[in-house]
């Protein structure tokens, strides 16, 4: 059974359209990466996997929940917002601009959403943070404040925050595209660090060299289509069609 | 020094009767204005058309019309509000128009990453806006928010023109009475002593606000 299904996604920007139908059929445990050229809309698949936009055509099911799928006309029909709301509890999500709470430690930042959203006790929502923490390699930073800590370690925080609501699937938008060459390193190593614990991944990224090592499976996607996918192997080894090598190219020389 | 003392107990009266004033208007300015601030970007348009109207008209005509219209206006339709009433009133509203802005541009102003990140970790709306938003609203809107302050302690003195005997009004009477100057300097130095006050309170609180960037 498939822990994420995505049918026949379409979605337009006003007239502009973003999502041309595509399908993506996750397995408990893989770990995927999706690249493309900017403006492909990787990035929008991915933000209407967990909702943050709303899809015009197609079903999303999340471990067997449907949170939208066509109504007989054809329309996208979403389910009730509290159906929505159980099943994006699966979810987690990080983000290229971290979006760290500026106000809250980062100790905070992990336990505000277990306290507030399932009402986890204060005392065992601080030892999980800790625990994450630990996890990230920032145990020494959970009393300061965002500002106070390099992107690097912005997103690591982030990710530990993600990973406090327990979530089965992991989404990442570009998380290292905001940073500094010199700390791309860090946060992968806790994304691969996730991986190797079988943790359900699926990663819009540019970091070609990740996606070789860690993903199950690349998508390379370019205007609102898959284009092409399959193993690491098979997509930027040996990749058959001719724009994922024009893109792959592009995107190897500028380094 | 025995003219001063002499004036003290009045002028200490029309001053009492300015800090009541300043602190109703604050008391209920300010959270109505948080409220109308949300008000005027919610997605319910006709609640934001009505915002939108309410401060535009507000902010758009002078204090002193609206205290006016609160007494003389609604006496000639038949509505009679007590002097002080009326001016608590037109106060109220004038004050909640500015606040109003300065929170709707506070609460434009947080990144949509933030709503974002709350809305993904599973906060509901009520949640974001109460752990997430209004906090950092308020350190930004601390700025905008000490001017309107210290223009409320100055407006105050409007209010003569209802006849009710605030500071600068009973100075006035001293003046005119006494043909002395004296009342005036006291009355601007108990302005001044609002104001400085108000402004070293905005300046302990931004301070307090200062632990994040």
């Amino acid at each position: 059974m498939y822990i994420l299904q995505a049918r026949d996604i379409h979605k337009k920007f006003d007239s502009l359209k973003v999502l041309k139908g595509v399908s993506l059929q996750v397995e408990k445990g893989e770990v995927i990466a999706i690249i493309g050229p900017s403006g492909s809309g990787k990035s929008t698949f991915l933000r209407c996997l967990n909702h943050l936009e709303t899809i015009d055509r197609g079903e999303i099911k999340i471990e067997g929940e449907f949170m939208v799928r066509n109504s007989p006309d054809g329309y996208a029909l979403y389910s009730t917002d509290k159906e929505i709301d159980q099943i994006r509890h699966k979810m987690g999500m990080v983000f290229q601009n971290f979006n760290l709470f500026p106000h809250k430690s980062v100790l905070k930042n992990l336990t505000m959403a277990p306290i507030l959203v399932k009402q986890a006790d204060k005392v065992e929502a601080e030892n999980k943070a800790w625990q994450l923490l630990e996890k990230v390699g920032l145990s020494d930073k959970a009393n300061n404040y965002p500002f106070e800590l390099s992107g690097g370690q912005q997103q690591r925080v982030a990710i530990a925050r993600a990973l406090s609501m327990e979530p089965d699937i992991m989404c990442f938008d570009e998380p290292t595209s905001a940073l500094d060459p010199e700390l791309t390193g860090e946060v992968l190593q806790v994304m691969k660090d996730l991986a190797l614990e079988h943790m359900t991944m699926i990663v819009v990224t540019h970091e070609i060299g990740f996606a070789r090592e860690v993903a199950n499976r690349v998508i390379f996607m370019d205007e609102g289509l898959i284009v092409e996918e399959g193993t690491a192997e098979q997509v930027i080894v040996n990749p058959h069609h001719e724009r994922t090598r024009a893109f792959l190219s592009k995107v190897l020389m500028a380094r | 020094m025995d003219y001063i003392l002499m004036l003290l107990p009045s002028m200490l009266k029309g001053l009492s009767v300015t800090l009541k004033l300043f602190f109703l208007t604050l008391m209920v300015a300010l959270p109505v204005g948080i409220l109308m601030g949300m008000a005027r970007i919610s997605k319910f348009k006709p609640l934001k058309w009505f915002m939108e109207f309410y401060v535009w008209l507000f902010r758009g005509t002078p204090l002193l019309l609206q205290l006016l219209f609160m007494y003389f206006g609604l006496m000639t339709i038949g509505i009679r509000l007590e002097r002080e009433i009326a001016a608590y009133l037109a106060f109220v509203l004038n004050y909640s128009a500015y606040l109003a802005e300065i929170f709707r541009a506070g609460i434009q102003s947080i990144d949509r990453g933030q709503y974002e990140a709350a809305d993904v970790l599973g906060l509901n709306r009520f949640q974001t806006m109460k752990n997430i938003v209004l906090p950092q609203v308020f350190k930004l809107v601390l700025p905008p928010m000490g001017n309107e302050v210290i223009n409320l302690v100055k407006d105050t003195a409007l209010i003569y023109v209802l006849a009710i005997s605030e500071l600068s009004r009973v100075a006035r009477t001293h003046v005119m009475r006494d043909d002395t100057f004296v009342p005036f300097i006291i009355a601007a130095i108990f302005y001044l002593f609002m104001t400085g006050t108000v402004q070293q309170f905005f300046k302990w609180l931004e301070s307090r606000f200062d632990y994040y960037r």
